[in-house]
């Protein structure tokens, strides 16, 4: 047997002496972070201190003048030399050097860990620190950077994939980077365009975010300052000449971060921002005193109902556990502790919330029209979207809030077709009785024996659950109760039954913005503090899951009292989602070509490509084979062409299948699995890696496999129906029986039209093939023979009338009896026939009654498929018999 | 009464597995990844455990962790004073465990863990009923999805808590309703320190460093199988050098397979080869040895491993169809030195 885990992770270097080598490693990294909890505990706090003190001081507040704009117009005058005026000197340096490392941006910043490098660079760079009280005095000093002599970017080279790979690095603080005072860009509105040298995009735009600065992507008459790069957009460089803002290089931005005074200097910008940020912790502040509130009251109403029931019960120090109406909320999860406690409060997706609210208010008028008129008229609702965004909690809550019942039915109850007919169906038209016991005073009387039922987690529907899936499809159709279904996937085929029946609801993930506050309010009362500005990396790490950040605080506030941007990378790593990737990605990270140079393998080393196959063994390769020849290779070996490197390619997913065969066969020699991944995956890819020319396709070998097995299927039929008249194999036949069946049984209609009816009948007769058979015949046909076309020209008139005669008259046909040939069939056929019931399982019942009365005015029909699909002997022992009854067939049996 | 007593005996002079002996009771014992360790120990001491992942790879302590974890939540100081048959029946009651050898289909999770959840049970105040779910990753994802509004709706009274090997093996939605603690490998200090604090404890083991250093080198982090190695070479030599150690892991040294790929001269890696063949190990380990080694082989270039490995892995299948020849390694080592 495989152990993955044996695959990964296993370091072996050759190491002489591990024990000591070790230990220094582990020395550093545990001084660098203690060094990292210990330097700014405090800070924080009093700078937003002392930002309040400074709004308060009039004196200040004087020089709120903002004239950012001062491009230099002499620079346009002297366009073809570089030298630009006053700061030449400078900043032909710089550029020159920019240049030259315009060729190798694609490289990723120095990384030196060195914290001592740091403070030297520091000191370097901040010899005129606090000497600015605004914004616009420190731009001035910086230069402006000449936007004439701009490497503007070629358009049509937009590097998608290099971008895609930036993503990755975005949660790395570039070490070399001056650190500024806190807070100290706060109120400015910053662009980056282009290439900088030393910081990628990312990480130049989490270093402004850091200092409260805000980083938009587009250009505006808001923007205060743009730091401009290589191979800027010429649309974006134009624009800022419209504009004329101030534009700085990545020195420029370095000097203004660290330069300016904490709090953002006294711009008018800076003072509202510091406003709204003040604002915002008012408003935290209010709202959790409102929780708190809530919360006692709600404790001392549980308690008093409680003594009131058992008066004198004396006090138990051993808890009733289960009687959760009592239970002290620090006892409870955050998760549960801080749900969302009105549809108010549900974080992002307001108008998701609002149509589903609209929906289950227009409900009881809808049902008086019958469901017919407006586009919400459903009588369900599906709600979907990725977990922990607050869809079931959505649910709840419009129902509590329109005076509901809730019935809910979720994963963990069985919910297969019988026991969701016996549970489901008898309460979809029925009422509810909570309704009853409220007292009299309370509102939404109108709804009080109604309820809603809510099934969640539909997705979750498997195994156990039969047919489950089908019948609450069913139900979604007639259902006298409102129904709000909830999943997580829509797209998946097994939700496709509730295609067009259910009103969609789609929940997105929220941004960083609509949980911020919610998170400060969360923080404030647990008295631990998160950096505002952090929370964008939060989101990012759990992919916009609101419960998982809650857990996340709830756990690391146990220990640590202070999240900010020292230890968010660490806490943002370690609770990132590992979620199996899906075939899609795992491709396009196996074909991009930056993780197979030697730079590239080092960071992403041989096993973790590896990882990348054991996400999915079974469509990895696949996937592979079936875009390997849709890559731009960056990374050829010497002298070899792309058509070489794509016919190693080829010859590998080859020898891969060969390994494959191995693997899944009787052989099952599993020990293989990890040269699979090799042979069938990283070396084809590593080969032709580089950029994707195109998107990135689906495999098509199952469609084209499943393909493969219909036709041998409805080979072997015809083969049996024509077995008394043909005397060559299965592959025979189809060589050559059926071109010159085709010439036989199509020409003449073709030709004569319907005057050849009776002779092609005739042939077929001979042939003891039926109708379907003619059809199935015509299908074979490829390449040039391919018949659509030619079908297409037989007049409508010349077909119907070959259907009607060939209906009219008598057949021969073939019976092949259980236990001499057909036996291999019918076990060949099993599985197929294992699906087909699948597949009528969703069907909804209905239908299937309606399958049924038509199979059952057709005789004829209903014999052929009997004979066809070599059905349980009994059963064609009776239509045999029925046969022999009396209808209008004649039987050849095998002589 | 005396029956009892020489069952006990008996049970004394049996040997139990070290790893069991030496199992940390408490979350103080437990050795390394000291950040996650601490938080536990909050939670233990406050009680109010959320429900939790922790994933990592095998023998650093997940399991153990969990049951420190539960036992120190439900034994704090205000029950010390219950007998040890108390204490049991406790635990019976508050915890439920359930590892991939129990059966935990679908059906298992509707029905049984739906019916722990629901139990009341008499508990400390502050303190849930808990149930742990062992190599969490084997579940069918059918079982997953069973268990995700079970989690919320008990959760007053219940808390769950997953131990797993890969965490992405796990559904996205109940990674969303867990804490997820991630333990890392355990470094070679932290099961040096606890493999001599077991020679302590056993007394009258005779070792050398060089064996410790081969222990701690074959079990790669992995505290189990260190533990188990050092019980086996005792068991068979006394003695723990590097020798005995390596006999009784029994696979080739991947020192001696990276001189074989890495060398020069073909006739010294054929030397080394046949020596490793005359010392009887397998083709099969070799071949396995071979391939793991070229994998992390980072002198080589990327490329120029891929194409060893394809070499590499056909023989790897001829040896396993049954061609267990010499000849057959002798071929790759040849092919390997082209490669270079």
């Amino acid at each position: 047997m495989v152990d993955i885990s044996e695959f990964f992770g296993k370091k072996r270097g050759a190491r002489l002496e591990p024990s000591s080598r070790n230990k220094k490693r582990s020395t550093t990294t545990s001084k660098v972070s203690s060094k990292k909890h210990k330097s700014t505990p405090s800070n924080e706090k009093k700078n937003t201190l002392e930002a309040i003190d400074i709004l308060n001081d009039p004196d200040e507040e004087q020089n709120s003048d903002n004239s950012l704009i001062m491009i230099k117009e002499s620079s346009k005058i002297d366009k073809p030399t570089k030298n630009a005026s006053s700061h030449s000197l400078l900043r032909e340096k710089k550029e020159s050097s920019d240049k030259g490392k315009a060729r190798k941006v694609l490289s990723p910043p120095p990384k030196i860990k060195d914290s001592k490098l740091i403070n030297d660079k520091k000191s370097i760079s901040t010899p005129s620190k606090n000497n600015y009280t605004s914004v616009n005095e420190l731009l001035m000093d910086i230069p402006s950077v000449d936007l004439d002599n701009v490497n503007v970017k070629d358009v049509h080279k937009y590097d998608f994939l290099n971008q895609e790979h930036e993503k990755e690095t975005s949660m790395q603080q570039p070490p070399n980077f001056p650190e500024g005072a806190p807070e100290c860009l706060l109120g400015l509105t910053i662009v980056f365009t282009g290439i900088l040298p030393n910081l990628s995009r990312p990480e130049a735009e989490n270093i402004a975010k850091k200092y409260g600065a805000k980083v938009t992507k587009a250009i505006s008459r808001k923007t205060s300052v743009v730091v401009l790069g290589n191979e800027a957009g010429p649309t974006k460089v134009q624009k800022i000449k419209d504009l004329k803002i101030k534009v700085i290089d990545e020195d420029g931005f370095k000097q203004l971060v660290s330069g300016m005074p904490k709090g953002g200097g006294d711009s008018i910008e800076a003072t509202k921002a510091r406003e709204k940020k003040k604002k915002m912790e008012e408003e935290v502040k209010k709202e959790s005193e409102k929780l708190d509130r809530e919360e006692r009251e709600n404790f001392k109403r549980a308690n008093s109902k409680l003594n009131s029931l058992n008066s004198g019960g004396g006090s138990n120090p051993i808890n009733n556990n289960n009687n959760s109406k009592i239970l002290d909320p620090n006892e409870q999860l955050w998760t549960v502790k801080y749900a969302p406690k009105r549809l108010g409060e549900i974080c992002g997706n307001k108008s998701s919330v609002q149509k589903l609210k609209t929906w289950l208010e227009q409900w009881p008028t809808n049902a008086k029209n019958g469901f017919k008129y407006n586009g919400l008229s459903f009588r369900a609702a599906m709600l979907s979207g990725p977990p922990g965004i607050g869809k079931t909690t959505a649910a709840h809550l419009v129902a509590k809030e329109l005076g509901y019942d809730i019935l809910e039915k979720n994963a963990s109850d069985v919910r297969s077709k019988s026991l969701l007919n016996e549970t489901v169906k008898n309460t979809l038209d029925n009422t509810s009785v909570v309704g009853f016991f409220k007292p009299a005073d309370s509102k939404n009387l109108e709804n009080q024996n109604k309820f809603v039922i809510i099934m969640d987690e539909v997705d979750g529907m498997s195994g156990g659950d039969r047919g489950g899936v089908g019948q609450l499809a069913a139900f979604c159709r007639k259902t006298a109760t409102p129904m709000i279904l909830i999943c997580n996937e829509r797209r998946l085929p097994k939700m496709r039954p509730f295609d067009k029946v259910c009103l969609e609801v789609q929940f997105r993930r929220p941004d960083a913005t609509s949980i911020k506050s919610r998170l400060l309010t969360i923080a404030f009362r647990e008295k631990f503090e998160i950096d505002a500005h952090i929370i964008d990396n939060l989101v990012q790490a759990t992919r916009g899951d609101i419960r998982q950040i809650i857990n996340l605080l709830s756990n690391i506030s146990s220990t640590t009292k202070k999240i900010g941007a020292e230890n968010i990378n660490e806490i943002a790593k370690s609770w990132e989602k590992d979620v199996a990737l899906k075939p899609f990605d795992i491709t396009q990270q196996l074909f991009s070509g930056s993780i197979y140079t030697p730079l590239g393998s080092s960071r992403f080393p041989l096993w973790k490509k590896m990882e990348l196959y054991f996400d999915d063994i079974d469509f990895t390769p696949l996937m592979i084979q079936e875009n390997y020849l849709n890559t731009r290779p960056t990374n050829l070996k010497n002298g070899m062409t792309h058509l070489q490197a794509v016919a190693e390619a080829a010859n590998d997913v080859s020898l891969g299948d060969l390994v494959d065969k191995k693997i899944h066969s009787s052989a099952q020699l599993w020990s293989l699995l990890p040269f699979h991944s090799i042979i069938s995956t990283i070396l084809p890819a590593s080969l032709v890696s580089g950029q994707m020319a195109g998107r990135i396709n689906f495999s098509a070998w199952l469609g084209q496999n499943s393909k493969t097995g219909k036709y041998y299927r409805m080979l072997q039929e015809l083969y049996y129906h024509t077995r008394l008249s043909t005397s060559t194999d299965k592959d025979g036949f189809r060589l050559d029986y059926i071109p010159t069946l085709k010439n036989s049984l199509l020409n003449p209609l073709l030709t004569e039209g319907s005057t050849a009816i009776p002779d092609i009948i005739h042939v077929m007769d001979g042939y003891y093939l039926s109708k379907d058979d003619w059809d199935s015949i015509m299908e074979f046909m490829v390449g040039p023979d391919v018949t659509e076309p030619l079908l297409k020209k037989i007049p409508a008139a010349v077909k119907s009338s070959f259907t009607r005669k060939y209906n009219a008259t008598t057949h021969p046909v073939s019976i092949y009896t259980p236990g001499t040939t057909s036996f291999g069939s019918a076990k060949k056929d099993k599985p197929d026939l294992d699906e087909v019931v699948d597949a009528d399982d969703n069907v909804p019942p209905p239908e299937d009654d309606q399958n049924k009365s038509t199979e059952d005015d057709e005789i004829d029909f209903k014999k052929d498929k009997l004979i066809k699909q070599a059905k349980p002997r009994s059963r064609k022992v009776s239509a045999i018999a029925k046969s022999s009854a009396g209808t209008k067939k004649r039987k050849v049996v095998k002589k | 009464m005396s029956n009892a007593a020489d069952s006990k005996s008996k049970l004394d002079n049996l040997e139990l597995p070290w790893v069991e002996k030496y199992r940390p009771k408490k979350l103080d014992d437990i050795v390394g990844n000291e950040d996650i360790v601490e938080r536990l120990k909050v939670i233990a001491a406050t009680g109010n455990m959320p429900h939790m992942i922790i994933s990592g790879l095998s023998g650093i302590g997940k399991t153990t962790s969990v049951h420190c974890l539960a036992h120190e939540l439900l034994f704090d100081n205000n029950n010390s004073n219950l007998t040890l048959e108390q204490k049991k029946k406790l635990y019976s009651e508050a915890v439920l465990e359930l590892n991939a050898s129990d059966d935990r289909g679908i059906d298992v999770v509707r029905n049984q863990i739906k019916n722990f959840a629901q139990k009341r049970v008499q508990l400390p105040r502050g303190r849930h009923k808990i149930i742990i779910l062992d190599e969490a990753d084997s579940m069918t994802s059918g079982a997953q999805q069973a268990l995700r509004r079970t989690m919320e709706i008990y959760s007053d009274t219940t808390r769950f808590a997953f131990a797993c090997n890969q965490s992405n093996k796990i559904i996205e939605p109940l990674q969303s309703r867990c804490a997820i603690l991630k333990f890392n490998k355990l470094t070679d200090e932290q099961v040096l320190k606890r493999l001599l604090e077991i020679v302590k404890l056993e007394g009258n083991i005779d070792y050398t460093n060089d064996g410790l250093e081969a222990l701690i080198f074959t079990a790669d982090g992995d505290m189990r199988q260190a533990i188990n190695n050092l019980q086996s070479t005792v068991a068979g030599f006394r003695l723990v050098n590097g020798d005995n150690v390596f006999k009784i892991v029994d696979s080739p040294h991947p020192l001696i397979i990276t001189k074989i790929i890495l060398s020069d001269s073909l006739d010294e890696a054929l030397d080394q080869l046949k020596k490793l063949w005359n010392d009887g190990y397998s083709p099969t380990d070799i071949i396995t040895t071979f391939f793991r080694v070229v994998k992390n082989l980072n002198q080589l270039k990327e490329p120029t491993r891929l194409e060893m490995m394809k070499f590499i892995g056909f023989t790897h299948l001829r040896i396993l169809e049954g061609v267990t020849t010499y000849l057959q390694l002798a071929g790759l080592v040849c092919n390997l030195h082209k490669l270079k």
